[in-house]
């Protein structure tokens, strides 16, 4: 009796603590190096640590961090009555990046100064990941993407009215939008993995319009009267890369009939949709300067690839492993179908082949560090330009392909080091030639994806990097869109995600922005960004009299904060999500005032 | 009863932290980096370093483990490493969805698993017996994935223009909005639990539109949970059926039927007041563990029909490698799952009082 009245004390007791402590505040876990305090715009635009920066700079925009929860208007009185110039300088190119420079140098004018000629700027800073902030929401928020991504401020076409996590995006019209009207009265963002899902979203009218439809769906949506299909040509490619430190694709002769023993037209006509092409160089056609226009790679030759394994002495007992992972992407629709594909047919050359399907997140570390000496991989690209395919590759750290070839990296560097359009041609012909023997990879496909909609929708235009979404109209006013995945973060400048991307291309603008359905970059929040004789400097003078969803004013000021933010990893607002920013890194090479490593 | 109730608490301290322990060590040890998931393809090792250091990760297992649960005897759980949400915040907006799913699919299986189950028993080696348990059968042999696209094609394409049309996906229509109750009842801002009870009945869209009184909310609701619910439900309903026509069938037999039918009672009386009360037993325990299942997410009910639950969560967090996401999902799971055990093992006192607890 004692005992039992013992225990149910004891017990008592403990279940007391368990509620007193869960009823405690909880610490928020913070990420190790990221600095929670709101900054004060005068101090966030020096680097404070040695290398020091070149001149100091004055702020323009309030001078105490803003502390409201919500930024719904720029308060006058925090505006300075004067601009004052503001600049930010890396004290040498040896940093790791090639921006020198970046200065607001009057109210609408800001200059980019680097340490090479950045040939693809203006795409480059068309990316949504370079949408424009308000400073002062930079500020209140600290840059930390939780914060943004629930009320983001922009001067796109679009406000965020509610977002329901892992269900929709409701966005209604910016009243304060300086572009063209916009022609619907709502719209409302939804996601679903499955291909199939979505398709029944579309055919049973509970969306309007659906990214992504399966490839085999291509002909049911064609021939449905109440859909249609739209085909977008992306830039992307599926290839097949061979390491050259893993036997036998040390041996040139080896990858080169590995190259003309493979039957691209039959995976194109397999396993990919209508619009697809085989592919014939390292980079797209689209791709210029950079596709040299006749050059093909040699043709599929059973024979001849036998012949050259034969020469080669390659050991037709051992058995290779085809690497890939099983995730479906727009350059690789059907993973396993295509890899067991390709194992049948090497397998007609007498090449033992074994496939090896890896997860996602074990697959890329593998293939970087130059574990996989035959493996399948793809790439879309970011901008429309030859140093985001080449210079991806090639002038990295990755050991995908294993030693670097000196002859492709010369001339690739050859091609990166000019505005000069036929300089840069001539190097990629030099490239694409040398490819045709050197094949540290075999592209196999250029693939096209599609966007699916209902009949009566008007005003639809796609492209590879964008849809005129702001121009869609239905009966109701209202669109439905579904697409794959439910963005990650609404500060795009630490996200990597396309279904973030979409979103914040509808909420922010940046300086210049993809033409709809094009690739060509056009003046967006810049009426125009010029470039010096060897391009290393670019002035873009900036759009008057546009605002922000919450009132406030677009000046220099807001580019000069979101691109030191970026730029700048002890900039207190260089905090994102993950706080890596990748596109600035992949874009701009590295941060000023980068961690210590460890 | 209480020294029990206790006592079963009291076990699941260590259940829950032995299980967080093992999921903790699994999750990390299985291959494959966090960091090109989150940054992509285009990461290099230098970012991934950084991303590293940034999130802990680049400390010994032991190390993590002591953060982990000293955070969490705080009741941190941490923060998703994909969006950097507090793993409060994102339980409390996927588990609601769960929850109401659950217990729809628990209620049509438990009643039409029941009924079927009843039917059969009674009317055992007759055609409507083979009938029956063909339909529990066809229930339990479909897979779930499969069987959901068809209703959704079924009810949402073929009868679309018709009085019968159920929307094929999606919590809500689009465009419905799910008020705030913080911001209803004017809280100010909360933290600690009472941020928790109040964003799991915001984001519960059914109790959420029974508090604010709005019925079409909820009608929408309801009307978007059917064929989920159908979907998860038909497979539980089958294993429910033909647990409760073994379990009938051996009461059936039992001498007191034949006591209860030979003193005049009607046989409706006999099978409800005698028979099937006897015989719920072991049917009870199926449907626990049916509901303890259910709670832990429909993964690809969830996927098929772009519900934002735990299981579509819980499998992006594996696939992502988003640790604390699992942690905190596998804990919750198994307070839920120990929970329901527990409600499950009281049941049985009531339903036949010669099954004593202590």
């Amino acid at each position: 009796m004692k005992q039992n009245r013992l225990f149910n004390l004891l017990g008592i007791v403990v279940v007391l603590a368990m509620i007193l402590t869960a009823c405690a505040p909880a610490a928020t876990a913070v990420p190790t190096t990221a600095p929670t305090k709101a900054p004060e715009a005068t101090k966030a635009a020096v680097a404070t640590t040695a290398p020091v920066a070149t001149t100091a700079p004055v702020a323009t925009k309030a001078p105490e961090a803003t502390k409201a929860p919500e930024a719904t208007k720029a308060p006058e009185a925090t505006k300075a009555p004067e601009w004052k110039a503001l600049s930010l300088a890396a004290p040498d190119c040896n940093y790791g990046g090639t921006m020198k420079k970046i200065e607001a140098t009057d109210k609408y004018t800001v200059k980019f100064t680097f340490c090479q000629p950045e040939i693809a700027f203006l795409g480059k800073i068309s990316l949504p990941g370079y949408g424009i902030l308000d400073a002062d929401n930079l500020n209140a928020t600290g840059g930390d993407s939780s914060k943004i991504t629930p009320k983001p401020v922009g001067t796109g076409p679009y406000i965020v009215k509610d977002y329901a996590r892992g269900t929709q995006i409701i966005m209604e019209p910016n009243p304060n939008y300086w572009g063209t009207k916009v022609q619907n009265t709502q719209f409302i963002l939804k996601w679903n993995k499955e291909a199939a899902a979505r398709l029944l979203e579309l055919q049973s009218g509970n969306a309007d319009a659906i990214d992504n439809p399966g490839t085999d769906d291509y002909v049911t949506i064609e021939k449905d009267k109440n859909l249609k299909l739209n085909i977008r040509t992306a830039a992307q490619v599926l290839y097949m890369g061979m390491n050259n430190t893993i036997k036998p694709f040390d041996n040139e002769k080896v990858r080169q009939a590995f190259s003309i023993g493979l039957d691209k037209q039959r995976i194109i006509d397999n396993f990919y949709p209508k619009g697809s092409v085989a592919a014939e160089q390292a980079v797209p056609s689209t791709v210029k300067p950079g596709y040299t226009d006749g050059l093909k790679w040699p043709k599929f030759d059973k024979a001849a690839a036998v012949a050259l394994l034969k020469e080669a002495n390659f050991d037709f007992n051992q058995e290779i492993t085809l690497w890939y992972a099983e995730r479906t992407r727009g350059y690789f629709p059907q993973p396993t179908k295509i890899a067991q594909d390709i194992q049948a047919q090497y397998k007609e050359l007498g090449v033992k082949i074994k496939l090896s399907v890896q997860e996602w997140a074990t697959y890329l570390p593998m293939t970087r560090e130059g574990k996989t000496g035959l493996f399948l991989l793809g790439w879309g690209e970011d901008y429309p330009d030859a140093t985001n395919w080449y210079d991806v590759f090639f002038m990295g750290t990755s050991k995908s392909f294993g030693n670097a070839y000196p002859d492709l990296v010369e001339n690739i560097k050859k091609g990166a080091s000019t505005g000069d359009l036929a300089v840069r041609q001539a190097a990629y012909d030099a490239v694409n030639k040398l490819f045709t023997t050197r094949l540290p990879w075999v592209s196999i496909a250029n693939p096209v994806s599609a966007l699916a909609q209902r009949a009566e929708m008007t005003g639809v235009v796609i492209g590879p990097y964008n849809e005129n979404f702001q121009n869609w109209v239905t009966k109701s006013g209202k669109v439905v869109f579904s697409q794959n995945g439910e963005p990650v973060g609404l500060f795009c400048a630490d996200e990597t995600d396309g279904d973030s991307f979409r979103v914040c291309d509808m909420i922010y603008d940046q300086l210049y922005a993809f033409k709809f359905g094009t690739g060509e970059p056009a003046p967006s929040l810049a009426e125009k960004c010029a470039a010096n004789a060897d391009l290393t400097e670019w002035t873009c003078t900036l759009r008057k009299g546009v605002k922000y969803s919450n009132g406030a004013e677009f000046d220099a000021a807001d580019v000069f904060a979101t691109f030191t933010t970026m730029w700048d990893a002890k900039n207190v607002n260089h905090k994102g999500n993950t706080g890596n920013f990748q596109y600035w890194a992949d874009f701009f090479g590295g941060f000023l005032n980068p961690p210590a490593k460890k | 009863m209480l020294q029990y109730l206790v006592r079963r608490l009291l076990f699941l301290l260590p259940v829950v932290a032995g299980i967080l322990i093992v999921v903790f060590i699994i999750v990390r040890l299985i291959p494959g980096d966090p960091c090109y998931v989150m940054l992509g393809e285009k990461a290099t090792t230098e970012q991934c370093d950084a991303f590293k250091v940034r999130f802990g990760l680049n400390d010994n297992i032991i190390v993590q483990l002591g953060r982990y649960l000293g955070n969490l005897a705080t009741g941190d759980f941490g923060v998703s490493i994909r969006d950097k949400r507090p793993i409060g915040d994102v339980i409390a907006e996927r588990l609601p969805m769960t929850m109401e799913l659950a217990i729809s699919a628990v209620l049509f299986s438990s009643f039409f698993g029941t009924l079927l189950g009843v039917i059969a028993a009674l009317n055992r080696n007759s055609l409507v017996d083979v009938f029956t348990m063909l339909i529990a059968n066809v229930g339990v042999s479909m897979p779930v994935f499969w069987l959901g696209l068809l209703l959704a094609y079924l009810f949402a394409l073929v009868l679309k223009d018709t009085p019968f049309y159920i929307p094929p996906s999606g919590r809500l229509s689009a465009g419905v909005i799910l008020v705030r109750l913080d911001e209803y009842w004017n809280m100010g801002e909360l933290s600690g639990f009472s941020k928790f009870v109040i964003d799991f009945l915001s984001n519960s869209a059914i109790l959420n539109s029974i508090i604010t009184g709005n019925w079409e909310t909820l009608k929408d609701a309801l009307w978007h949970l059917i064929l989920p619910a159908l979907a998860v439900g038909t497979i539980s309903m089958a294993v429910v059926a033909r647990m409760t026509r073994s379990s009938l069938l051996e009461v059936l037999g039992q001498d007191y039927i034949r006591t209860a039918r030979a003193k005049g009672l009607i046989e409706r009386l006999v099978i409800t007041r005698h028979a099937l009360r006897n015989a719920l037993v072991p049917i009870i325990t199926v449907i626990g563990l049916q509901f303890g299942g259910l709670l832990s997410g429909a993964v690809l009910t969830e996927t098929i029909f772009s519900l934002p639950g735990v299981g579509s969560r819980m499998i992006d967090g594996i696939l992502n490698r988003d640790y604390p996401v699992v942690q905190g999902f596998t804990v919750v799971i198994a307070i839920i799952y120990v929970m329901t055990n527990l409600v499950v093992d009281i049941s049985y006192a009531y339903l036949d009082p010669r099954i004593r607890v202590e």
